[in-house]
Order: structure tokens, then C-alpha cells, then sequence
């Protein structure tokens, strides 16, 4: 019973980092444009493709591993696959979000939410053999620590790079003026704009950071399920605006927090409710539902009252 | 009078140039309905442009009885004119289908401004309801629809109620979560068929006669599909006729109202909670009669007709058609559902098309392919000269 336990603490630590890094993305974004953008679990698996097909598709990762040693060739993939992902998102800020600011904003989350499914349909249409699930290959080092099964390397990786993300994105925007003027410009754009920061660069590097996160968030999802469906993007996607409202739109712990709580609620459906393993999923929904409608402003986020 | 009978004239020529170019462009592949398409939208916009859309639409509207006979006449004929073409009599009845759910669709996304991302909800629960009651419990096709009628009703309350606490943009995120949680509840649980769906749904039957059959006419074997077009355009005809009747009434001026601003209407009297569960009940009952006819048509259900892709379908189709209007709407579930079946060779760009079409749709022309008129709201000084005079000028002056 114990290990049962424990094996489930695990899996629930590690849908969660999984969900915070993707949730993370969402919150940027939110806290920068005020719009959830929705295809970001898409690109997160674009980027995913992008590391699929420089190691099968191509020489590209042979040609590497000729030249460095696999653990450089590696992270050189895995920041080929954010660059990727970070030039997507500019790419779809600029055709489906930058024409709708300020304006309708309904027409944006629509046109977002578009753009995921054509991301997605493109990549089904135009990976060979896109449609069906792929084998990801295997880039963390395998074997465990201490040999317990648990405790794989991979899901070492997996927790340590969500942390050392989390540390970073700390560091980032606490602690440089670039950081500061990103946060300042989601708490007033207008008063930010006034005072001299410019908007449009603060709003591309969060997308760079935004998008390169993204395509770690993929790899690192890819790598722990070892497949790749050209589709997962779309749950991702929910799933990652889940995590962000019931945290705090805009709350880069929020977005731990959230992913956090929609995790164990998950696993918890699954391991301990009899038949539960197809209701996990409602159950996590469900919660967003709740918090949409009683507390809009999640866990950590700041109640904004509007004015008439 | 001279102009009047002008006036008929021009309007019967128009609605029956509508109907010729709908009986080509289902008559021809997928390449030449693309040339219509593309002609097509060039023309609207120009007429658009050069305010000719507005006397025709104005020209339409007066003589009603007029166009809709015409209309009615296509239809009724229309099994004749293509010969019994099952395929195309199938494209017309799942256009028609659709513009049922697209017109009470448009209750939400036109009528009081908010994005439903859930209207497959209420076209599945409408479905997967009569299918039950009929396949499992033996109930009549006709109860059955009547109770898929009552439980999207019941879904429109669900989906609705969160929307007096959330307003615009968060009430469309607890809609794609609700869409979300229905498809996994339907895959889910067995008793409603699971991933399987439930086979075998009875069609509808009058007096013992049942609608399956195909009947004999002039000679001609003609498709079971032919029963079931009249009776979805019997319905649609009604969907019409109350969707336009609500637009014109108070409660779409009000709908209106809380689309451009909620506190403002309520300060004027409109009861915020009645009007936005009016829209949601409503559109879920078009809705639900609409999966109950779908059920009772194809005989066989499965989650996949009711997932999150069907319910950006919809959208689309109002969208592209030109939310808050009948015609519009209308149009886009026409055209899109022409465009749909033809693209049934490449079903692999069909969601691609979609997505893009909603995207160019949304950059290009977000009011879609035929906009909402302008309301006129004094009628009395129509019928004569002076009164067109004046509202001519009133109109030039306003451009």
C-alpha cells in the first residue's frame, strides 16, 4: 500500500511539473497581453517535432553526436527545439493575436484557438507519417538513481529542470530591468508605456522565453511518455490554461500551484475512486469550471475589481 | 401598382437566381463550387460596398411569402431536379441539420455577444438522448425527440447559468471546459454506448409509414433521404421563422442590449439572468431537435459527432455566414456544409479548412459574409412613397 502510494505521489509530481511548464507559458502571455492564448500546447508539441525530426527525419543528430558527445548534441537539440517553438509563437503572435489588440477581444481567443488546430492539422498533414503517434527518442540518460525505479534519471531531469526553470524565470523577472518591465507592464501598460518601456520589445522577449520554455515543456512530455501524437497539443492546451486559471492567470507560481492541484486531483481519481481512470480527466475540468465561476482570479492571483 | 409588382418581380427573380446557384453548386466537384465560392464572395462584398445588399435584402424582406414560396417550391422539387441523387439530397438535409444548431447558435454568438465554444454539447445531449430512449427503452422517435429537445434545454441551463457570474471572455473558457468534459463523459460511460456510440437508432415513423422507405413518384424510385429533407425544412422553415421573430422582438433588441453593454440594459430593465438563459435555452432547444433528427437520420451515433471540432464547425459556420442575422447564418451553414461534403476525398485538410477559414474569416471580415442590417425600427411609413422617400434619405444621410 505504501509503495502504491508513493508510486502515485510520483506520477502526480510528475504530471504536475509536466503541467507547470506549460501552464507557465499560458500565465506569461496572460500577464503580458491580458488574452489566453490557446494553441500554446501546440506549439509546445511543434517543438517536440521539430527534436523528432532533426534526430529521425535527418543526419542532423548523427552528424552531432559525431562531432560533440551526446550529452552536448542533446542540449543542442533540445535548444533547437525551443528556438523552434519561440519562432512559432512570433509567427502566430503575428498573424492571429497582434491584428485583434485592443479590439475584440473574443475574436482573438476564437482566432487562437483556430491557429491551434491549423498548427496541428499541419503538422498531421505535412510530418510523414504525421497522423500516426511517433517513438520519441530516447535523448535523458536512462538508467535510476540508486536503482530504484522511481527515481529514473529521467524523472530526476524532469523535476530538476521544472525547478531550475522556475529558478531561473525568479532570477528573471525579479532581478533584471528587463523582468521588472515585464512585470510592470502587466500590472499598468499604460503607466509602463509612459514611463519609457517599450512595449513591443518586452512583449517579443517574453514571447522568445514564452516559446523556448514551450518547446522544453514538449520535449520533456514527449520524452517521459517515449511517444509523440501530432494531437496531444490540444489536451496539452487545455490542460495548460487549466493549470494557469485555477492558479492565477498571470501567477508564474500560480501556475505550479495549479498544476499541482490539477495533478493530484487526477491521479487521485485514477488510483484511489473504482473506475475512476476515465473520469480523471472531468474531475480536473470540473475544477476549472468552479474556479472560473467562484474565484476567477485562482489561488494566487489578485482580486481586480472593475469599475463601471 | 406599377412598382410594386416591379418590386415581385425583382424579389421572385432573385430568390429563384438563389436557388439556381445552389442547384449548380451542388451539381458540380469540388473545383468549380471553389470558383462559385470565390465569385461569390467578390459579389457580396461589392454589393456590400455599393449598397446594393441593402435593397436586395430590404426587397426579400418585404415579400416574404413570396421568396418563401419560391424557396419551399426548390426544396419540394428538388429531389426531381437532381434526380434522386442521394448524396446531394444528404448534403441538403445536413445543411439543413446544421442550420438549425447554427441558428440557435447564433442566439449566443450574435444575439447577446458571447462565444458558446459548447454548442455540440447541446446537439449531443439532444442526440445521444433520443438514440437512448429509443434503442434502449423503445420509446417513440417522436417522444424521443421531444426529450433530447427537453435535456439540451436542461444543458442550456448548465451551460448558461455559469454566465450571469462570468462575462464574456471567461464565460467562453467554462464553455470549451464544459465541451471538454461532455466528449470525455460520452466516451466514458458505457451505459450511453461508450467509444462504440449506439447503433441501431429506429427512424421516425408516421402512422406505421416509416420514413426509411423510399417512395415512388412520376416513375421515379426516389431515396428515403427524400422524406427526411422535407421533414428537416419543415422544421428549419419553423427555426426560421421563430429566429426571426425573436430578432425583431424585445427580447432580441435586449439581447442586443447586453451584448453592447450588460450594465447599461440592466439599468434600463432587462433582466440580465432571464435574457442570457433565454439565449442559452433557447439555442440548446434548436439545438437538441436538431441531434435528435440527425440520430433518428443516420441511424448511429458515436462521440466523434459531437466532440470540439464540431462545436468550431459551428462556429465557423456563423461566423463565416455573418453573425446576428438569419440569412447569414443561414449561408454559412449552406455553404460550409457543400464545401465540407465535396472536400470528402481530402478529409485530411478538412479541419485545416476550418481553422483557416475562421482565422481569414475573423482578420478579413469579422462580420462575416452577409453583416446584420442596420434595425429600422419605424415601420409604419413603409407602405408608402413618402415613407420609402424618408427612409431613403435617412439612410443616405447616415452613409
Amino acid at each position: 500500500m505504501g509503495s502504491f502510494i508513493a508510486s502515485q505521489m510520483i506520477n502526480a509530481i510528475m504530471l504536475a511539473c509536466t503541467l507547470a511548464l506549460i501552464g507557465i507559458g499560458f500565465s506569461l502571455f496572460f500577464g503580458v497581453m491580458d488574452i489566453v492564448v490557446f494553441c500554446l500546447g501546440d506549439i509546445a508539441v511543434a517543438g517536440a517535432f521539430c527534436i523528432l525530426g532533426l534526430t529521425s527525419l535527418t543526419g542532423v543528430y548523427a552528424a552531432l553526436r559525431g562531432m560533440f558527445p551526446a550529452i552536448v548534441s542533446n542540449i543542442i537539440l533540445v535548444i533547437c527545439g525551443g528556438v523552434f517553438s519561440a519562432i512559432l509563437v512570433t509567427v502566430m503572435y503575428r498573424t492571429v493575436v497582434a491584428p485583434f489588440e485592443g479590439k475584440n477581444i473574443n475574436a482573438s481567443l476564437l482566432s487562437t484557438v483556430a491557429a491551434g488546430y491549423v498548427i496541428r492539422e499541419l503538422i498531421g498533414i505535412f510530418y510523414p507519417g504525421g497522423r500516426d503517434p511517433q517513438n520519441f527518442p530516447n535523448l535523458l540518460p536512462a538508467g535510476c538513481l540508486f536503482n530504484n525505479p522511481m527515481l529514473s534519471w529521467r524523472n530526476i531531469i524532469i523535476i530538476g529542470t521544472t525547478a531550475l526553470v522556475l529558478v531561473l524565470l525568479y532570477w528573471f523577472v525579479n532581478r533584471t530591468k528587463t523582468g521588472i518591465s515585464i512585470q510592470a507592464l502587466s500590472q499598468n501598460k499604460e503607466a509602463s508605456i509612459m514611463i519609457g518601456i517599450d512595449w513591443h520589445k518586452m512583449v517579443f522577449v517574453t514571447f522568445l522565453i514564452g516559446g523556448f520554455l514551450l518547446g522544453v515543456a514538449g520535449f520533456l512530455s514527449a520524452s517521459y511518455s517515449s511517444t509523440l501524437r501530432f494531437d496531444t497539443g490540444a489536451m496539452y492546451g487545455l490542460l495548460g490554461f487549466s493549470v494557469a486559471v485555477v492558479g492565477g492567470l498571470g501567477s508564474i507560481y500560480g501556475a505550479l500551484a495549479g498544476a499541482l492541484v490539477i495533478a493530484f486531483v487526477e491521479v487521485f481519481v485514477t488510483g484511489f475512486i473504482p473506475g475512476g481512470a476515465a473520469f480523471s480527466g472531468v474531475a480536473g475540468f470540473l475544477i476549472v469550471v468552479l474556479f472560473i465561476i467562484f474565484k476567477p482570479e485562482g489561488i494566487l492571483g489578485e482580486k481586480s475589481i472593475s469599475k463601471v | 401598382m406599377a412598382t410594386r409588382l416591379n418590386d415581385k418581380i425583382t424579389a421572385a427573380l432573385i430568390a429563384l437566381g438563389i436557388c439556381l446557384l445552389v442547384y449548380i453548386s451542388l451539381m458540380s466537384p469540388l473545383l468549380v463550387v471553389m470558383i462559385i465560392v470565390a465569385l461569390l464572395v467578390v459579389l457580396l462584398t461589392y454589393c456590400e460596398k455599393t449598397g446594393i445588399m441593402d435593397k436586395v435584402l430590404h426587397l426579400l424582406g418585404s415579400n416574404t411569402i413570396l421568396t418563401s414560396v419560391i424557396f419551399g417550391l426548390f426544396i419540394f422539387l428538388l429531389p426531381i431536379i437532381v434526380q434522386g441523387n442521394n448524396d446531394l439530397l444528404h448534403i441538403m438535409i445536413i445543411a439543413g441539420i446544421l442550420g438549425i444548431v447554427a441558428l440557435g447558435l447564433n442566439f449566443q454568438i450574435g444575439g447577446i455577444g458571447q462565444i458558446n465554444f459548447a454548442p455540440a454539447v447541446f446537439y449531443g445531449v439532444g442526440a445521444y438522448t433520443t438514440a437512448f430512449l429509443s434503442v434502449k427503452l423503445g420509446l417513440s422517435p417522436w417522444l424521443g425527440t421531444v426529450a433530447g429537445a427537453c435535456m439540451a434545454i436542461v444543458a442550456g441551463v448548465i451551460i448558461g447559468l455559469p454566465a450571469l457570474k462570468a462575462r464574456g471572455y471567461y464565460l467562453s473558457l467554462i464553455t470549451i471546459a464544459l465541451q471538454t468534459i461532455f466528449t470525455l463523459m460520452i466516451i466514458n460511460i458505457p451505459a450511453i454506448g461508450g467509444p462504440n456510440g449506439i447503433p441501431g437508432i429506429p427512424p421516425y415513423q408516421i402512422f406505421g409509414y416509416s420514413l426509411h422507405s423510399s417512395i415512388r413518384v412520376l416513375g421515379m424510385r426516389l431515396p428515403y433521404q427524400v422524406n427526411y429533407l422535407y421533414l428537416v425544412y419543415i422544421l428549419l422553415a419553423l427555426a426560421i421563422v421563430a429566429a426571426s421573430r425573436l430578432f425583431k422582438s424585445r427580447y432580441g433588441i435586449a439581447w442586443n442590449a447586453v451584448d453592447q453593454d450588460p450594465v447599461v440594459a440592466a439599468t434600463q430593465g432587462v433582466n440580465l439572468t432571464k435574457i442570457q438563459l433565454l439565449a442559452f435555452c433557447l439555442g440548446a432547444a434548436f439545438a437538441g431537435v436538431a441531434g435528435s433528427l440527425y440520430a433518428h437520420y443516420t441511424g448511429f451515433i458515436s462521440n466523434e459527432n459531437f466532440d470540439f471540432s464540431q462545436s468550431l464547425i459551428l462556429i465557423c459556420m456563423v461566423i463565416l455566414g455573418g453573425s446576428d442575422n438569419v440569412p447569414g447564418v443561414l449561408t454559412g451553414a449552406l455553404l460550409l456544409t457543400m464545401i465540407d461534403q465535396k472536400l470528402m476525398d481530402y478529409s485530411n485538410l478538412r479541419l485545416l479548412m476550418y481553422g483557416i477559414v475562421l482565422i481569414v474569416m475573423l482578420l478579413v471580415r469579422a462580420k462575416g459574409l452577409l453583416p446584420k442590417r442596420v434595425r429600422i425600427y419605424d415601420d409604419r411609413d413603409r407602405s408608402t412613397g413618402a415613407g420609402e422617400a424618408k427612409l431613403a434619405a435617412e439612410a443616405g444621410g447616415k452613409r
